[in-house]
């Protein structure tokens, strides 16, 4: 009696190996509906790198759960503890998203700064600048210029003020580049000058 | 006890023979190919830039993979699943088809923003150009800063492969090169009116008669070409590359707006030192610009307080000098004319003189692109 319920047991448990095996459909779903609700919580922009990681695990689990779904005996053991971990993974980033977006911010903010700065400098240099001989013309286009920037200036506190904070970056980053492309001038006009 | 263990036996290999036998047919790979190519179409952005037919291929999905499930709950005997493999392997063609759509639409986005882009980089280094060459540093160079700045944003998003967002950059962009070309139009739209020309023709022609009938020296300065000619007798016996001012290539209407005036005039005083090395002072403001000033005024677009302004001089310093208005040389050519020109030498100033050249065909060009 003993032994046949030792190989009912046995029997069960082949049974189990071979049939019992299911593709982990809901976690794959679970996965992938958490990376899109993830992206639209702002993840593409505030967290573009870690959502690009996110979307490489999911690919690495589907990939193993179609090399197992290939297999005789499949264990998807593994692409269940990859789909588990990516879903952690997921609330992992979203719980982190709002400082992300709160760097962001202050990234901005700190380039704005560095726009401003930027600027100052040019136009801290065009009031110092000789404008004699062969110089004045190259100054009064840099002062026309620096002019434009100050206006686009404006428009990154409107970005700021929208929560648009790469949007601000970007215009922020244009901005430094241009004021500084203006400084570049006018100490070459100077250096003309001497 | 032996024949029950027997039994076992045979119970336990008959099992594993009939699970082995038996066994269900497998879940077609195809549906997991589809859920991996799922993924690259969302990586690639199809439900942005293709999100019809992306929504079309979730569908599809969907449906294949709830009919999976539903040949699944049946017994393994009776599971067949060549008719959804049929569809999964059309899904996925459709899938391939549609990814390949994404990229192509992405890569021929990239091409044509990166093109636009480049177009407009040329269209303000060119305009940069002319106001070097113009000195109209103003409200052009400001707007065009502007719209570098746009472009420049527009780079970082193209980066990113955001083209929508890019294109509306490059849409802002040219807005400001459109009021950079408008802002200089405004200042050079009267080198092209056939009837300014004609005056401005008419009086070259009566100074260059007038230096051949009284034999003497004559002076004419032609703004938009940048060149002082001497007449002797009625022939040009020396040209010089002059300078202006900021607003050089306006008329001059009142005291600090730094325009040239143009108009026929005369050597009023020979200045030999002065802080521009030598001088010749014309008689600024002649009877007409007397009379436009006070037509100005009347309009009130003349800023209150302000007279007419004078002391318009041909002076030296440098061609290269920014003048309040002046015309500058440099001094070795100043040289030369200070000392053939004398008081009452004609000096006439015109804006310019010939429909036929190569900056009018410029501006004309900006303003058909405009």
């Amino acid at each position: 009696m003993k032994g046949l319920t030792k190989n009912l047991v046995l029997v069960l448990a082949i049974a189990v190996v071979l049939t019992g095996c299911k593709q982990p459909t809901q976690l794959i779903d679970d996965a992938k509906a958490a990376i899109e609700d993830v992206t639209k919580a702002g993840a593409d922009k505030y967290a573009a790198d870690d959502l690009k990681k996110l979307n490489t695990d999911l690919t690495a689990a589907l990939d193993e759960v179609n090399a197992q779904d290939k297999k005789f005996l499949k264990k998807f053991g593994t692409a269940k503890e990859m789909l588990t971990k990516l879903k952690t993974d997921v609330d992992a980033l979203k719980a982190a998203l709002p400082a992300k977006i709160e760097a962001a911010k202050n990234a901005a903010i700190q380039l704005q700064s560095e726009a401003k700065a930027a600027i100052d400098e040019a136009k801290a240099l065009l009031a110092k600048a000789p404008k004699g001989k062969g110089t004045a013309k190259d100054i009064e286009a840099m002062k026309a210029e620096l002019t434009g920037a100050e206006t686009a200036f404006a428009e990154i506190q409107t970005a700021l003020d929208a929560k648009d904070y790469i949007g601000a970056a970007d215009k922020a980053k244009s901005i430094k580049e241009k004021a500084a492309a203006v400084t570049s001038q006018v100490k070459a006009a100077i250096e003309k000058k001497k | 006890m032996k024949t029950l263990s027997r039994t076992s036996g045979a119970l336990l290999l008959g099992t594993f023979l009939f699970l082995c036998s038996c066994k269900t047919p497998l879940a077609p790979p195809e549906a997991q190919q589809a859920e991996v190519l799922d993924q690259a179409l969302w990586r690639s952005g199809a439900s942005f830039y293709a999100q019809e037919n992306y929504v079309q291929f979730k569908q599809s999905l969907k449906s294949a993979k709830e009919k999976i499930a539903r040949e699944k709950a049946k017994f393994g005997w009776f599971r067949d699943y060549e008719p959804i493999r049929a569809e999964f392997r059309e899904l996925l063609q459709n899938g391939e088809d549609l990814l390949a759509k994404v990229e192509g639409l992405k890569s021929s986005k990239s091409k044509y923003y990166s093109e636009q882009a480049a177009a407009l980089s040329a269209r303000i280094e060119r305009l940069k150009q002319m106001t070097d060459y113009f000195n109209e540093n103003g409200p052009v160079r400001k707007n065009l800063a502007q719209a570098e700045i746009k472009l420049s944003e527009a780079g970082l998003l193209l980066q990113k492969e955001q083209f929508e967002s890019m294109g509306n950059y490059l849409s802002d962009s040219m807005t400001f090169i459109r009021q950079a070309e408008q802002a200089m139009m405004d200042v050079l739209s009267r080198y092209m009116d056939r009837k300014e020309l004609e005056k401005w023709r008419r009086w070259a022609d009566e100074t260059i008669v007038e230096s051949k009938a009284k034999e003497t020296i004559a002076i004419l300065v032609n703004k938009l070409e940048r060149k002082l000619t001497l007449y002797k007798k009625g022939v040009a016996v020396g040209s010089y590359d002059i300078g202006l001012g900021k607003y050089g290539l306006s008329d001059k209407l009142y005291s600090g707006d730094e325009a040239t005036p143009e108009g026929r005039y005369h050597i009023i005083r020979k200045i030999p030192s002065s802080p521009f090395y030598k001088g010749l002072l014309i008689n600024y403001p002649n009877e007409e610009d007397q009379k436009a000033f006070a037509l100005a005024k009347n309009k009130g677009l003349v800023p209150a307080e302000t007279g007419i302004g004078g002391y318009i001089e041909i002076h030296g310093g440098g061609k290269d000098n920014l003048t309040k208005g002046c015309i500058g040389l440099n001094d070795r050519d100043m040289d030369e004319i200070y000392r053939q020109a004398e008081v009452g030498t004609a000096v006439t100033i015109v804006g310019a003189v010939s429909v036929e050249n190569t900056i009018l065909a410029d501006i004309k060009k900006f303003e058909k692109n405009g």
